[in-house]
């Protein structure tokens, strides 16, 4: 196997400066590349371990320089079955909020560890995603996945990510937040993909609940449709989750497109959840993020974010403007610099906050 | 190009959406509903709920832990919070309270928010800037006072006596047996009336009566509006009916003898854990 990846690495690499002028983690890399997810992730819509394409990627064209190791490059490879891979933040940063004292910090975001069993080669894989630092192992993905023979569909069953729009890394992101539909709210359940031409889409059916205890009979509906073409896409995105205590709806639309060395990213989407108190869950969310890359390696990705966090009610929105410098340096590091500006009603003081950080990313 | 002036125009929509707008928060209160809907008038933040529930769970924790997928079935908006916390115990930690009246040391809540060592999962607020220490020192003080509702919900809840809430709700299946179901009302029960006879579970047979189940049942630990039944073995796959009996003599009722009215019963299905 690893005599395989020995020659198949430096025709990845040979691809790789042929397709993608450059590139880092996040879909504005997929739309750099005018690929869709799953060619640089196991999982078919985006994040967590990278496929074999992906590290070769992330060690060879990511970079601003690669450092030789004498060894293969990294794929991930245990034995002939198993993969792993692997991702850890480390923040530090300031945050201000008016009339508060102003908190200073380090801390671990997150470490994150991938394995995948290829129990038939490139037919059926077991996945997980575990969490396994600050605190205790927190399971974020476990799950089966068929695909086709042609690749064309598949089947995922068990616990993961929903589909719905761009699949940010900031968490935080006010078109996350909304919908509730996150990487840190994965949910039990199936989903099937669809994989054909430039078209690109998803369903899933799951319990609900974010990975909680079922209380109810209700289920979830996340589903997503996209055309990706080389230098645009385009998509819709659904959710339904229909709950005893009242059902959430969410309808999203959301957009990329790459002009010269810059790319666009766009979503937004209005959510109506009437398991809460009448009149309050009826949000909107929007999102637009340029992605300049000023030479290999070095991203300046400027994000302007609006929330209207009650179409009922006038005169509570929010914004949030980030400036943030991605530098990765060699292969495996990055290191991510910036600052998030946040705007909002007068008399909220958390909706003014400020964050500059500095942040060291490792991922392999 | 045609690209290039789409990137120009991408670019226009962009400085737009930077020109634009947060609220002038004119006729909101400090959470952001309107001043007539309640709430908080703004000023520090102190040791008690209200204060709590307007300064951290509205409008930081609610952000997530709302509605039907609200994270470990913690919902934190003000209609539930209260009775989810306080003597409840932790989905992910089920040896802890989320919230141990006296005892902020031992509230699994206080260690969310303080990322101790030993909790699942990431701190609290997850993926935000930690809690400020004076914030996090009221909600520690609160619960040294014995972690009380706030007054105006309280009286807001007493209007009337009736179940709140159950978990699991009615007509819910449910995968592997629950360590306890949990019934909420609005009021504090009258805790010498929780007995195996106004508090009962059954299981449901095909054919022939129901089978009753062995439980240990008591109002929680210094929140007697919550009401805790703890089956004494683990609950074999099957349909239940949990029974809280609101009329006839020694029937559920408050501190004030007002009884339930009513019987109330809600059932379950366990399913084989996965």
């Amino acid at each position: 196997m690893i005599g395989r990846h020995r020659y198949a690495a430096p025709a990845l690499l040979a691809l790789l400066y042929f397709t993608a002028s450059s590139a880092r983690a996040e879909p504005y890399l997929a739309l750099q590349l005018g690929l869709k997810c799953s060619q640089c992730h196991v999982n078919p819509t985006g994040g967590g371990l990278r496929t074999t394409f992906g590290d070769i990627f992330a060690q060879t064209v990511l970079p601003a320089q690669h450092l030789d190791s004498a060894f293969d490059n990294w794929t991930g490879q245990v034995g002939q079955y198993l993969r792993s891979g692997g991702d850890l933040r480390f923040d530090a940063s300031l945050t201000q909020v008016p009339q508060t004292r102003s908190v200073q910090q380090f801390a671990l975001e997150q470490t994150r560890v991938y394995l995948e069993a290829d129990v038939i080669p490139n037919r059926l894989l077991a996945y997980v995603d575990e969490q396994v630092a600050p605190g205790g192992a927190l399971n974020r993905e476990a799950y089966l996945l068929y695909w086709s023979a042609t690749h064309d569909w598949y089947v995922k069953a068990g616990q993961m990510y929903l589909p719905f729009g761009l699949r940010l890394q900031d968490q935080t992101a006010f078109i996350l937040t909304a919908t509730g539909i996150n990487m840190t709210t994965p949910d039990q359940g199936v989903e099937f993909g669809w994989e054909h031409g430039r078209w690109d889409a998803q369903l899933a059916v799951s319990n609900g609940t974010a990975g909680g205890a079922v209380t109810g009979n209700g289920k979830q509906y996340s589903t997503q449709l996209a055309y990706v073409e080389s230098r645009w896409r385009l998509g819709v995105a659904a959710n339904r989750n229909d709950q005893s205590i009242g059902a959430k709806n969410a309808y999203g639309v959301f957009a990329g497109l790459k002009t010269g060395p810059v790319v666009w990213l766009g979503q937004a989407e209005i959510t109506d959840d009437r398991s809460i108190a009448a009149g309050q869950g009826k949000e909107l969310a929007t999102l637009i993020e340029a992605d300049w890359l000023i030479t290999r390696g070095n991203n300046l990705k400027i994000t302007e974010e609006f929330l209207n966090p009650n179409r009922a009610v006038p005169n509570g929105e929010q914004t949030r403007l980030s400036v943030v410098y991605e530098l990765t340096p060699v292969q495996f590091l990055q290191i991510r610099g910036g600052v998030r500006w946040n705007d909002g009603i007068p008399q909220d003081n958390s909706q003014h906050q400020r964050l500059y950080f500095v942040e060291a990313h490792g991922f392999f | 190009m045609q690209i290039d002036r789409c990137g120009r125009w991408a670019a226009l929509l962009m400085l737009g959406c930077a020109a634009g707008c947060a609220g002038n928060g004119e006729g909101l209160d400090q959470n952001g509903q309107p001043i007539s809907g309640g709430g908080s008038t703004g000023g520090p933040i102190s040791a008690d709920f209200q204060s709590i529930q307007d300064h951290v769970f509205t409008p930081i924790c609610s952000k997530c832990h709302i509605g039907a997928s609200a994270p470990e079935g913690l919902q934190l908006d003000s209609a539930h919070s209260y009775n989810l916390l306080v003597g409840v115990p932790s989905a992910e930690q089920p040896n802890l309270l989320r919230v141990k009246p006296g005892d902020p040391d031992d509230s699994y809540m206080v260690h969310k928010i303080e990322g101790l060592s030993g909790i699942v999962g990431g701190r609290m607020p997850l993926g935000e800037t930690p809690l400020p220490q004076a914030t996090i020192d009221a909600i520690r003080q609160w619960i040294t006072d014995g972690a009380p509702n706030a007054p105006a919900a309280a009286a807001a809840a007493a209007q009337v006596f009736a179940v709140q809430t159950t978990a699991p709700l009615d007509g819910a299946t449910i995968e592997g047996a629950p360590a306890r179901i949990i019934a909420t009302f609005t009021q504090d029960l009258d805790a010498s009336l929780v007995n195996g006879t106004t508090v009962t579970l059954e299981r449901i047979r095909d054919t022939g009566a129901p089978v009753a189940v062995a439980v240990a049942v008591n109002a929680a630990e210094s929140n007697p509006a919550v009401l805790l039944i703890t089956p004494r073995k683990a609950l074999t796959p099957g349909l239940y009916r949990a029974t809280l009996r609101g009329t006839g003599g020694g029937a559920l009722a408050n501190l004030n003898a007002l009884a339930l009215g009513k019987d109330i019963s809600f059932e379950f299905a366990v399913e084989p854990a996965p």
